[in-house]
């Protein structure tokens, strides 16, 4: 069930004229903030659209279920009771790193820094199939009745932004849904600003080719004079005020966004780290590069989603082979990245989360491939505060429920509000008469994997 | 201000824990006023009342051509053109002004700008949807589009634009009787049969599962014509205003019964034509079906037999069963294994031969290649249920359609209802009746109050679906009495509504900010001067085609879509032939909507401040942004306008001509003398700097802004 009709529009159409700078510069949410230095200054959130499976990767299970039926819930097939085929799980495991935390054949590389990461296997959500389950991870809402937004736009109301030509809230790479993307009720200018690799990261960031940059200056000088009579009269417009600073802004991240994303000052061996000019790990490399650069630049939220749009190709129903490619695309690159961040020393104030919007079943549907599972699944967290080398929690014997410490995906939102310098429990909006509350579920920060 | 705050403060301001039992003022009756002095319009005799407490001096007359700007782009949403601009000019008749609004009202443009106010309000959208679905009525709703553009056009009457859109018959579909004495229900216009679209586009599937067509019915009707929030009440009796949850559920009950239904648009002709296209194409496909079948058959049966074999002993014996022997409970676990039990091609190509498997990718090939022929046009309307009339409603926990409290069963019924309420002739009917009723004081109010904010750029109420407690009060209450008893008289004519209030002083008044008066009303509240307004995304978009020649202004048909998608995401969307192919359409036809898979709203729609149409939209934001300056500077829509623009000026003759005209096209006025020698200056004697001259005017704030 999903109505979520609500006529939040009425408290804003009191929002008036946004004037100054298109990335709000204060935090709205002095309230919530946690006394002391946050842990981290900026997050990295990776989410792999359509389900990674976390016991062919993350998660370790004996096959000794293999080939029996098993009670299950069809919930590929409306949820629908039935017994379905447990399939073997054909990866091989190795333990890594000091702490010997055993991963798949499918991550060696993220095996090689394990050590940096704390490996929640005991998250759970209540939505079962993938836009559902998408809008309940981004908004820690199991159900869309209201307009909800995402927790970067959550995070860049409250904490404001770092460095007002960027936004504080990035996205790179197709989402699964428009919602992981969405300010809701805190409106549009908390949403996320999408970033495509490249050399326009924004839409219209380049001039036409037709416009040479001295042309287009000397067109600037002289429209500001063709604009003068008019703004002479309306200068007590904030209208006309906040006119003349968007196009500052404007030009500032014509100027500024490009070079950004202009790899061509970077050594050749930290994009081999990315696994930058590779074939399969290139595309991932260079987005997770363009991250690092964001935390350099002040950005505080930045979400990058892979394989997205549609149900997102993580979605293995048919055959689990279908991740071997996938995995190898993110695998190196996110071992560049912690590593990159590490030997900069940002590691410790940037938080990265490797996470998808649910796991995958024992089972199958009659394929090599498993169903959508939402009762337990991995995410893992690196930097930021975390203790690296550390499991929490755990599924049962073959990989269907967390049983051991769940934890509800508000407590991975809780664990990054927290090490960001927010009070998740004053994580409040108020409109239309009504307090909304980011984390309403779940048991807090997860304290397990934290210094 | 600031949104937080400003809720915060309502919030506080309402908080004693039982609120009082406050009369709300909306609810009070519409009292006619007597209009206050004797100023030439009753309009500014409302208003000079205000300034004189205040001691504001209201702004003295606009210009003519800023004025026919204003006026050209509120009624139709387009530009003047430079023809347009020299006949205003030389008409210097007392009665110019006036025949110029007739001329504007007269115009077909106009339904198509006010249809998108509406449109807003009505939370119209192409697509919408949950999950994967997308809304039935989504390859349709373009027609309910179309119907009120025509309505508008035609000034149907308000309340009649209201019951048509809630009943599918502006004349209430009540029993009349005719000469010959027999009782008849009155007919609908069968055009009214498309207004339904606004009920229709709620159900996000065939069979409304989540019951949206009745709870999006509650929600949008009672915050677009009776400006209230019911649809707080879903889950809990309102906290300030007075209506309890059970008021809400009643008035789902009026909307329980209606369910989808296609209807065809199709001639005789051609449905024949249709049913031989059908039948051709069932004669080439089903040998190829056959041959398929034929050639998969071993396969499929070994296959089959091995699941068959793997399932649990029960269900195996069930799936043994023949269909006819197996009971209800049987028959749904067989159903629910069939995914267990479908074979798909890749696992039969496995065991096959490789000249089988060549053999059976020709015959596949083939199959795909045999296209159905395209479906009938039709569109989706509501209709009431038999079954569902008989059905009771009940309270649902927290709105959810899956937990009806079975104890609490609620009547038809509705908030306010007055006792003597007559559902005889229909749910619905007994509260269009009472709705578009004269003495409701909530109908007109909201009407005149929306029109006013379309006009004057804020509501005399300023909060315009919200006559509760929350939504504060009117700046001119007594104004707003007078609008709205003058606007019930007057037969609910929009026309006559627009044409009044256009030809008060205070809408002919200049915008420009004066330092005195700033400091008495900063937010110009009491209208001293009028409002300078930005160009809402549709009217801008337009603006650039049509300044570069290359609008096409026809009226109606599907809406565009500028959106790329790729293939992936395509299949979320409505089928091929949904959308219209011409992309130089008026952008009142732009697609919007939102669809959880993928987006579907131009990127320029969202950063001029356009909702994606999911929920009421009664207020647009105005903001002012620097993807709005990126856009305006470097978007390919504006380069292709600026060679275009300059190509016209060009034709115009020597060099101050051009930049005459590009001037008049873009912004209504001619060059002030500065203004023309900065110009020069900058072309320098260069024809082939006019694009740079265009693009110049396309960035300058008065393009965007209209004074």
């Amino acid at each position: 069930m999903l109505t979520r009709r609500i006529l939040l529009r009425l408290a804003n159409g009191f929002l008036g004229t946004a004037v100054g700078s298109l990335w709000a510069a204060d935090g709205r949410m002095p309230a919530a903030l946690l006394p002391g230095t946050p842990r981290a200054k900026s997050v990295i959130y990776i989410f792999l659209c359509g389900g990674m499976s976390h016991i062919d990767t993350f998660d370790p299970k004996d096959n000794k279920y293999a080939g029996t039926m098993m009670d299950a819930i069809g919930f590929g097939d409306n949820n629908a009771p039935m017994k379905r085929p447990v399939i073997p799980i054909l990866r091989t495991y190795k333990r890594y790193g000091q702490a010997g935390i055993p991963v798949s054949d499918w991550f060696p590389h993220v095996g090689g820094v394990i050590d940096e990461f704390a490996v929640v296997r005991s998250m759970y959500c209540h939505q079962t199939n993938h836009f559902p389950a998408v809008i309940e991870h981004s908004t820690g809402k199991p159900l869309r009745q209201f307009e909800h937004p995402s927790l970067g736009s959550w995070v860049t109301y409250a904490l404001g932004s770092a460095n007002k030509n960027l936004p504080s809230f990035v996205n790179i790479g197709r989402p699964s849904s428009p919602v992981q993307l969405t300010g809701g009720y805190l409106g549009a200018r908390y949403s996320a600003t999408p970033f495509q690799p490249g050399d326009t990261p924004i839409p219209n960031l380049a001039a036409p080719a037709s416009a040479t940059r001295a042309e287009r200056d000397r067109q600037m000088e002289a429209l500001t004079a063709l604009n003068a009579e008019f703004r002479a009269e309306y200068a007590l417009d904030a209208e006309i005020a906040a006119r003349v600073q968007a196009y500052e802004l404007a030009g500032s991240l014509m100027r500024t966004a490009p070079a950004i994303v202009d790899f061509a000052q970077e050594p050749g061996h930290v994009k081999a780290l990315y696994g930058i000019g590779e074939k399969e790990t290139d595309d991932f490399g260079r987005q997770l590069l363009l991250a690092r650069r964001l935390v350099e630049n002040g950005v505080r939220f930045i979400q990058l989603c892979h394989a997205g749009g549609g149900n997102g190709s993580w979605d293995a129903h048919g055959d689990m082979e279908t991740h071997a490619p996938l995995c190898r695309a993110v695998d190196k690159p996110v071992a560049g990245l912690i590593q990159d961040l590490k030997q900069r020393g940002l590691l410790d104030e940037t938080l990265v989360v490797f996470t998808s919007e649910f796991g995958r079943t024992p089972w199958s549907q009659n394929t090599t491939g498993r169903d959508h599972n939402g009762k337990g699944f991995s995410t893992l967290l690196a930097g930021g505060g975390v203790r690296g080398g550390v499991v929490e929690g755990a599924t049962d014997e073959v990989g269907y429920k967390a049983v051991e410490r769940p934890h509800y995906i508000s407590d991975l939102q809780a664990t990054i509000l927290q090490q960001m310098g927010l009070n998740y429990k004053k994580m409040d909006f108020h409109t239309n008469g009504r307090a909304f509350h980011l984390i309403e579920e779940g048991t807090g920060p997860i304290q397990a994997i934290l210094r | 201000m600031n949104p937080r705050i400003f809720s915060l403060v309502l919030f506080a301001a309402a908080l004693p824990a039982q609120p009082p039992k406050l009369k709300l003022w909306s609810l009070q009756p519409v009292a006619r006023p007597a209009v206050p002095t004797d100023a030439a319009h009753p309009v500014d005799a409302f208003l000079a009342e205000q300034h004189q407490a205040k001691g504001l001096r209201p702004n003295g007359p606009a210009d003519k051509l800023t004025l026919l700007r204003r006026a050209t782009f509120d009624l139709t949403g387009l530009p003047p053109t430079a023809a347009e601009q020299a006949a205003f000019l030389a008409d210097d008749s007392p009665a110019a002004y006036e025949k110029l609004l007739d001329r504007l009202l007269a115009d077909e443009q106009h339904g198509v700008r006010y249809a998108r106010h509406w449109l807003d309000v009505l939370r119209y959208a192409d697509m919408d949807g949950n999950d994967g679905g997308v809304m039935p009525a989504s390859g349709s709703i373009w027609r309910w589009r179309d119907w009120m553009i025509q309505a508008l056009n035609d000034d149907l009457p308000y309340d009649q634009f209201v019951r048509a859109q809630i009943l599918g018959n502006r004349h209430g579909g009540r029993p009349a009787l005719t000469v010959f004495g027999t009782r008849t229900r009155a007919e609908a216009m069968p055009q009214d049969q498309f207004a339904l679209g606004f009920l229709s586009r709620a159900a996000l599937t065939g069979n409304d599962r989540d019951q949206d067509i009745a709870i999006q019915a509650v929600e949008t009707i009672s915050a677009a014509f009776l400006g209230m929030t019911v649809a707080c009440a879903k889950c809990h009796d309102h906290r300030f205003d007075p209506i309890k949850q059970s008021d809400y559920y009643a008035m789902k009950a009026l909307f329980d019964p209606l369910v989808l239904r296609t209807v065809s648009l199709a001639t005789p002709e051609q449905i024949y034509a249709y049913g031989k296209a059908v039948a051709a194409y069932r004669r080439r496909k089903e040998p190829v079906d056959q041959a398929i079948e034929q050639l998969i058959a071993p396969y499929h049966e070994k296959l089959y037999a091995e699941r068959v074999s793997m399932l649990p002993p029960d269900v195996r014996a069930i799936v043994l069963k023949p269909e006819r022997k197996r009971t209800e409970a049987e028959q749904k676990i067989a159903d629910d294994y069939f995914p267990v039990l479908r074979i798909d091609p890749p696992k039969m190509k496995a065991i096959m031969p490789a000249e089988v498997v060549k053999a059976y990718d020709a015959l596949l090939k083939e199959q795909r290649e045999i296209k159905a022929p395209a479906g009938l046009e039709s569109h989706v309307i509501v209709e009431e249920d038999a079954a569902r009339l008989q059905r009771p409603t009940y309270i649902l926990t927290s709105g959810d359609p899956t937990k009806p409290e079975k104890d609490k069963p609620v009547a038809p019924g509705f908030p306010f209802q007055p006792p003597d309420t007559d559902f005889r002739y229909g749910r619905r009917e007994g509260f269009v009746d009472w709705l578009t009723d004269k003495d409701n004081p909530l109908f007109a109010r909201v009407a005149v109050n929306r029109v006013w904010q379309w006009h004057f750029g804020q509501g005399l109420q300023k909060s315009p679906s919200d006559f509760g407690l929350l939504g504060g009060r009117p700046s001119h209450p007594q104004l707003l009495d007078y609008l709205a008893s003058e606007f019930t008289r007057h037969n609910f004519s929009m026309k006559w509504l627009h044409k009044f209030l256009m030809t008060s002083a205070a809408y002919r008044m200049d915008s420009k900010p004066g330092e005195a008066n700033q400091k008495i009303d900063p937010a110009n509240d009491l209208l001293w001067r009028f409002r300078l307004q930005r160009l809402e995304a549709e009217p801008l978009w337009d603006a650039i085609l049509s300044s570069a020649g290359e609008l096409d202004r026809t009226v109606g048909g599907k809406s565009f879509q500028i959106v790329k998608t790729d293939n992936k995401q395509s299949i979320f969307l409505p089928k091929d032939g949904t959308f219209e192919a011409r992309k130089n359409r008026r952008a009142a036809y732009m697609t919007r909507g939102y669809i959880p898979s993928t987006e579907v709203m131009a990127h320029f729609l969202q950063s001029f401040d356009v909702d994606d149409g999911r929920t009421p939209c009664p207020v647009r934001t105005q903001t002012v942004t620097a993807p709005q300056a990126l856009f305006s500077m470097n978007d390919p829509l504006i380069e292709d306008a600026t060679a275009k623009l300059a190509a016209r000026a060009q034709k115009a003759g020597e060099l101050p001509a051009a930049v005459q005209l590009a001037y008049r096209e873009t912004i209504g006025r001619p060059p002030s003398p500065g203004e023309l020698d900065r110009a020069l200056s900058y072309l320098g004697g260069d024809a082939a700097k006019l694009k740079g001259l265009a693009w110049m005017l396309y960035n300058l704030d008065e393009f965007l802004f209209v004074r």
